[in-house]
């Protein structure tokens, strides 16, 4: 039984960089229970959020995604100690620096989902791409990865077919 | 700005500071060489040109009496300690000119256990400032020569030194400019900001020089250089940049102890320090932490307490 699907103009790429021990648990929890969310959402495993390094944050924007969500234990239950605090630390870092540089911290979400909360796995990744959804795709970085390959300086409509038939 | 009323004022620095410490430093590195207390001293020498200066390592008496120390004194010496250099401290005890912005980064890497205390031997300078890059340095040191970080350094004198050098000469008050800077770009939109950044980081050739400065910057294979994966791309285009200034920015952040010398080497005027400052000053608010002259055990982002701020997580 599926929910009606909503057609929207806009489906936007939602990266999850979640721990394997909690969040990723709490995820199959939702399946296994059946709850509908998001199907934009791009679930990647890690040991602990202690693994999730910031550059791979920025990787997930440059390569196209609208959102990018990080999610582990809850502080006290990370299975290698203090690998959330360590990253709750280095987040908050991360985040004052995206800010500084001007990106919209509105796309970047952090949450602590436990192996039992699949309900809350469902709210924080609907609530997260309908935010998108509503921002629009992600320009910034998607601009900046175009002007990687071709600087748009030979703007003829050859080249920009030519180009977006490789992209 | 008057610049011919600031001329003045900065121009009250007797000459004879600059003279009092590059004696204070050949008499204490003749010292210690000639008694075998330390192999060797890292400090200046004059550059050929004149009014220059070059970054030196004298192991003699005779070459002691080179050493010198003046404005244009700019490099941050703990990098001849780290890295490429790090040879030098297996011969012995070596002694270390350090300005105040200097020892810090030499503290962060005492704490990083890079450099052991017992190592060095640290000479302190009672700093009044040195030139900044690309200035104009006919007339020595002045409002318009000075580095932009000397105008709101808070660490002229130094602290937890083996030997402190000079006496402060009293100094006029400039303008924060780096501290109008960040404000101006805070109170700009994402979006100015953005475009800010991007413009700047557009510049980047990555030659790397940022990094080959920096005395923190010394892992043995920089993600950056890494192909496989690849963290992030290597040309000097935009997409790579804007990465690599993120990246960098980063990995500095809350190690960083504020010796400017990323921006100083920069061939394309980036201005990196405020990404390093406004880093420094997150980490401040959040954690309280700021880089000290005396090593601390453990950076920001290498320790942590339970009841950190998490207002940021669902
Ligand atoms: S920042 Fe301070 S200690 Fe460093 S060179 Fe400038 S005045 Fe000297
Ligand atoms: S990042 Fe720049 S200012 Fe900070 S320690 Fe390295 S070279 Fe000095
Ligand atoms: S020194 Fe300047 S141009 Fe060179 S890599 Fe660093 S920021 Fe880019
Ligand atoms: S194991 Fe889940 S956050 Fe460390």
């Amino acid at each position: 039984m599926h929910a009606e699907k909503l057609q929207h103009d806009f489906e936007p790429k939602i990266v999850a960089f979640v721990c394997t021990w909690c969040t990723y648990a709490g995820a199959d929890l939702a399946g296994t229970s059946r709850m509908q969310y998001p199907a934009n959402v791009r679930v990647l495993k890690f040991p602990c959020t202690g693994r999730i390094d910031p550059v791979f944050i920025l990787r997930a924007f440059q390569k196209g995604a609208d959102g990018v969500l990080v999610s582990g234990c809850h502080p006290g239950d990370c299975h290698y100690m203090a690998g959330n605090f360590h990253a709750r630390r280095r987040f908050a870092a991360f985040r004052a620096l995206l800010g500084f540089v001007g990106v919209d911290l509105e796309r970047l979400q952090f949450s602590w989902v436990s192996a039992a909360e699949g309900g809350k796995w469902v709210e924080v990744v609907t609530e997260l791409t309908e935010k998108v959804r509503a921002m629009g795709p992600m320009k910034e970085f998607k601009a900046l990865e175009d002007e990687e390959q071709w600087s748009g300086a030979l703007n003829t409509p050859e080249l920009r077919e030519a180009f977006e038939s490789i992209t | 700005m008057n610049a011919k009323a600031e001329k003045i004022r900065v121009a009250s620095i007797d000459p004879s500071y600059y003279q009092a410490v590059t004696d204070a430093i050949r008499t204490e590195a003749v010292k210690l060489l000639s008694e075998e207390a330390v192999v060797a001293v890292v400090g200046y020498l004059p550059g050929r040109r004149i009014g220059t200066a070059v970054p030196g390592l004298v192991t003699t008496p005779e070459q002691a009496q080179q050493l010198i120390f003046s404005p244009a004194c700019v490099n941050n010496l703990s990098l001849y300690l780290t890295k490429a250099k790090k040879g030098v401290l297996k011969k012995g005890k070596v002694a270390i000119i350090a300005k105040g912005c200097d020892l810090r980064a030499l503290a962060g890497l005492m704490g990083e256990s890079q450099v052991k205390k017992e190592d060095i031997y640290t000479i302190g300078i009672a700093c009044a400032g040195v030139f900044g890059a690309n200035s104009d340095r006919k007339g020595g040191l002045t409002e318009a020569s000075i580095a932009r970080k000397c105008r709101e350094c808070t660490v002229h004198q130094p602290e937890g030194v083996d030997l402190l050098v000079g006496t402060l000469p009293e100094l006029p008050q400039l303008t924060a400019l780096e501290a109008q800077e960040l404000a101006r770009l805070e109170a700009l939109t994402p979006e100015e900001r953005w475009a800010y950044w991007k413009e700047q980081f557009s510049k980047c050739i990555r030659c790397l020089a940022c990094r080959q400065v920096c005395p923190f910057c010394y892992c043995e294979q920089c993600l950056c250089d890494k192909n496989r994966p690849q963290a992030l791309e290597s040309s000097p285009r935009p997409a790579g940049n804007t990465a690599w200034h993120i990246v960098r920015a980063m990995h500095l952040a809350g190690r960083c102890g504020g010796c400017a010398e990323c921006e100083r080497v920069c061939p394309m005027d980036i201005p990196l320090n405020l990404l390093n400052r406004r880093m420094a000053m997150e980490l401040k608010e959040l954690y309280d932490y700021e880089a000290s002259m005396v090593p601390q055990e453990k950076g920001p982002l290498t320790r942590y307490q339970e009841d950190d701020d998490q207002s940021f997580i669902k």
